[in-house]
């Protein structure tokens, strides 16, 4: 079919054919019988019935459609998928799920100035029984002063029989949700797994030599699980932290990390009370291998473990904790073999190339200890802060209890024989008149006396008595004040303050009785 | 006049339902390919993808959109105490984490890993490939391979795909089958190589993952149930014999050859051999210099014996290898020095065996290895 106006351009032409030739042209032509000009020709029925057709199709497959959503569901999704996003390839896949990564490893390796590169680090905390520590720990968290969008957080919560996940839980949600965007932590991961531990987690049980093979095992394994599930082809650096750290540099991450060693620790130790020095080494499972301790290992059968801190091995190595001066550079570093696992920080290849915490007995250590020794074996540079120091949670042990127990019974019986003391003094008091107005009065008396006295003799030596005249009332002063500060140093070393001063007072009485009965 | 309007206007209504019917079932087959695959979608979605790129490698996750607001990663809870690693492992929908260390890549072995009937959903991969000219041609060949499945059927997707580049050197420039095998070169080339696998396997390792496959580049072809066949043993460590097709000049026909030699009871002249070497010193096996007289897997195959017949080893191979994920997380991994004169494989027997974990063999299961 040629279009209309092409047709009319030639209309004239046409026209003129048509009129000459009649039929014979129509014939010949059949195709252009539809556009004879001076005509009205209603639309054929062939088109009529082709539309009425197509109509008819369209209908069947509108009715199709509904019900192939209706049996199957699984369609609409699809459909509306293609629908909204253009159905387009690319847009359908950005709708699918990424499944393919690619990592360089030669990316993640580490460095000295590691928030510059925006390197990533995993913080890890297996925690048991640990409600009453994580506020504390979370304070830490939110000090921190490395980027926290470059920190992901894992913890491995087993065992607990306390509110350890609930108030965790609770804890990374109020953090997640701060208004401060830079107080966001990066991936946040909670495994949960118990080990049917039956190690008790006090003090008492975790730090007795007994328990601790198994116990060091049990949380080797703990360590391990928690770090192979949180460990990402992303991860730079591996932090390792305890929840119960009281005190710590909000710094101490780029602190440790501007040495650029595999392994790295910081002193521990913990404040005590007054009665027990004030301040201890906490971890001892920061040392240097000697020569005693390998040829005692060598004496121990295959499954034995060294622990450190226990009469039953003397091992007489060098201890990252008694070499500590509170005045020294604390960047000072220090080769050391075993590690203690309070904090501590690696880079991830270590962990990468396999360095872990056995939960057997490597070289006769297990955990941290035989993790510096297989970071070692592996040639990683392991090193420690001799004055770097952060501070444990001070827990009194049962025997720090017991004395604690025995000190404040102690203190009680002092307080009441104290009172004792005092309401025997009262009833003393009672018994007889106040002696300090009489004192008074007999004092001035005296005084008066000697005055009179002086006056009299006065007249009778004027020349040689200015000498007597100064000294004798300075006597007199003297007289009145030795008996106070004198029992005063004596008492106060043993007794409290409040003793102190009030004893002298009891002793004046007692002498200013002593001096009234005497000139009575 | 045209003869199809003729034609249906002649037909018989009875055609034209049964040719509606028959348009129905065609869109049907059109779309019920990828309707399995939304409704399979629907259970990642729901269950095992993570709703940021921070995701463990093992899970896929949801790209972020470029307009998308700035919003504070979940917390995300793992139950691992529910985690199972059974013998019925696609029953109770196990996932499981194919890793393997890449040099030369074979489309036979890619073409055997589309072929394994384990539900690919449940399944994740994971490469590690060496920096260099070689390393670099075997990603780009490997990088088409899963651009290609993954954009492909979706019954055929796997769950996820990991692909690491090395960091540590490569000790051999060649990796050609004669210079690998040469008795001076097995210290470093195996320590650099349990330091592949291990750097593969720990960032890997997910929270949900069951079950790990160990399984190398060069191995072409195994039965499609191999996951299945291997799991339904629930040893926690547990290796089929590895053998090689090879052309028989003599008997002028294809013949099977073993290959992996790992896999062995130890003998009490290797101990006493292990005994005399320097603390750094490895045992090697396979080598007429170094004969310790242990039981080889590779030897103990019987003629039409039973495929589920069960050895228990103290060293095992690594070309095909399944280990329940919990044996790794213990700490098992690939010693890259002399852990009791063994290394690689061989000594993550003996780091599992420490742990309490007993590895086990299967000497008549058979996968196959590429001949070069």
């Amino acid at each position: 079919m040629l279009p209309s106006f092409n047709s009319s351009t030639t209309g004239g032409k046409m026209h003129r054919h048509g009129y000459s030739n009649g039929h014979t042209s129509y014939s010949l032509r059949p195709s252009r019988s539809d556009f004879e000009p001076h005509q009205f020709q209603p639309r054929s029925h062939n088109s009529l019935r082709r539309r009425r057709q197509l109509i008819y199709r369209l209908g069947i497959l509108c009715l199709c459609l509904p019900v192939l959503l209706w049996f199957f569901p699984s369609l609409r999704t699809y459909i509306l998928s293609t629908v909204t996003l253009g159905g387009l390839f690319s847009s359908s896949e950005d709708f699918q799920l990424e499944t393919v990564r690619y990592y360089d490893l030669s990316n993640v390796q580490g460095t000295a100035r590691g928030w510059e590169r925006e390197e990533r680090i995993l913080l890890c905390a297996p925690l048991r029984d640990a409600a009453p520590h994580l506020p504390m720990f979370f304070s830490h968290l939110r000090n921190l002063t490395y980027p926290h969008k470059l920190i992901d957080l894992a913890f491995l919560v087993g065992d607990s029989k306390d509110n350890t996940i609930t108030l965790l839980t609770e804890l990374l949600e109020s953090l997640q949700h701060d208004k401060d965007p830079n107080m966001w932590y990066g991936e946040i991961s909670i495994m949960e797994k118990d080990f049917g531990q039956t190690v008790n987690q006090d003090v008492e049980s975790r730090h007795g030599f007994a328990a601790q093979a198994s116990r060091r095992k049990s949380m080797a394994q703990a360590r391990n699980w928690l770090l192979s599930a949180a460990l990402r082809p992303t991860h730079s650096w591996v932090y390792w932290r305890d929840v119960d750290v009281e005190t710590a540099p909000f710094t101490i991450l780029e602190d440790l990390m501007r040495h650029n060693k595999d392994v790295i620790v910081p002193n521990v130790w913990r404040p005590l009370p007054d009665w027990l020095g004030g301040e201890q080494p906490y971890d001892l499972n920061s040392w240097q291998e000697s020569e005693t301790a390998l040829a005692l290992a060598d004496t121990l059968d295959e499954d034995a473990v060294i622990v450190e801190g226990y009469a039953e091995y003397a091992t007489w190595r060098p201890h990252l904790a008694y070499l500590r001066d509170p005045y020294g550079d604390p960047d000072m570093e220090m080769e050391i073999d075993g590690v203690g696992g309070v904090s501590i920080l690696a880079k991830a290849r270590v962990f990468r190339q396999g360095v872990h915490f056995p939960a057997f007995s490597f070289e006769k250590h297990a955990e941290t200890e035989g993790f510096g020794k297989m970071a070692k074996r592996m040639k990683f540079s392991v090193v420690g802060l001799p004055h770097y120091t952060i501070w444990h949670l001070y827990e009194p042990s049962v025997d720090d209890i017991r004395h604690m127990e025995d000190m404040e019974r102690e203190r009680k019986d002092k307080e009441e024989k104290e009172r004792e003391e005092r309401e025997r003094m009262e009833r003393i008091k009672e018994q007889f008149d106040d002696p300090a107005s009489q004192w008074d009065k007999d004092k001035n008396d005296i005084k008066d006396m000697a005055t009179k006295e002086y006056l009299e003799s006065e007249g009778q030596q004027q020349d040689g008595q200015h000498k007597d005249e100064h000294e004798q009332p300075e006597a007199d002063r003297e007289q009145e004040q030795v008996p106070a500060p004198a029992p005063a140093q004596a008492q106060a070393p043993e007794k409290k303050e409040g003793e102190g001063e009030k004893k002298p007072s009891e002793e004046e009485k007692k002498s200013g009785e002593g001096e009234k009965k005497a000139e009575v | 006049m045209s003869p199809s309007p003729r034609s249906l206007r002649r037909t018989n209504p009875i055609s034209v339902v049964l040719a509606l019917l028959l348009a129905v079932g065609f869109i049907y087959f059109i779309f019920s390919e990828p309707s399995d695959g939304a409704a399979s979608n629907q259970i990642r979605d729901a269950t095992k993808s993570a709703a940021n790129a921070l995701s463990p490698p093992s899970l896929p996750f949801r790209k972020p959109k470029d307009d998308e607001e700035l919003v504070a990663t979940p917390v995300v809870h793992y139950m691992m105490s529910n985690l199972t690693n059974s013998a019925e492992a696609e029953a109770k929908q196990e996932t499981v984490l194919i890793l393997t260390p890449l040099a030369r890549f074979y489309q036979e072995y890619w073409d055997n890993l589309l072929s394994l009937s384990y539900p690919h959903e449940l399944i994740s991969l994971g490469f590690i490939l060496p920096k260099g000219k070689d390393g670099n041609t075997a990603t780009q060949l490997l990088q088409e391979q899963v651009a290609k499945t993954q954009s492909g059927s979706k019954s055929k997707r796997f769950a996820s795909i990991t692909i690491l580049r090395q960091d540590t050197e490569s000790p051999l420039q060649t990796q050609s089958e004669h210079e690998r095998h040469k008795l001076e070169n097995q210290k470093a080339r195996r320590a650099a190589m349990s330091k592949a696998r291990n750097s593969l396997l720990f960032t890997t390792l997910g929270p949900r993952t069951s079950w790990v496959l160990w399984l190398d580049s060069d191995i072409i072809e195994t039965p499609p149930t191999l996951i299945q066949d291997l799991a339904a043993h629930d040893k926690p460590v547990i290796v089929p014999n590895c053998f090689q097709r090879f052309y028989n000049k003599e008997l002028g026909r294809m013949d099977v050859r073993p290959y992996d030699f790992n896999s062995w009871v130890d003998s009490p002249t290797a101990q006493a051999m292990g005994e005399k070497m320097g603390k750094d010193d490895i045992l090697l096996e396979g080598y007429p210099e170094m004969a310790t007289y242990r039981t080889l897997m590779a030897y103990m195959v019987e003629p039409d014996g039973d495929t589920t017949k069960e050895v228990q080893l103290d060293g095992v191979g690594g070309t095909a290898l399944l280990v329940k994920a919990d044996v790794h997380r213990d700490g098992a991994m690939f010693p890259p020095f002399a852990f009791y004169h063994l290394i690689e494989t061989e000594g993550f027997a003996k780091m599992a065996s420490r742990l309490g974990w007993k590895s086990w063999g299967l000497p008549n299961y058979f996968v196959f290895h590429y001949n070069e």
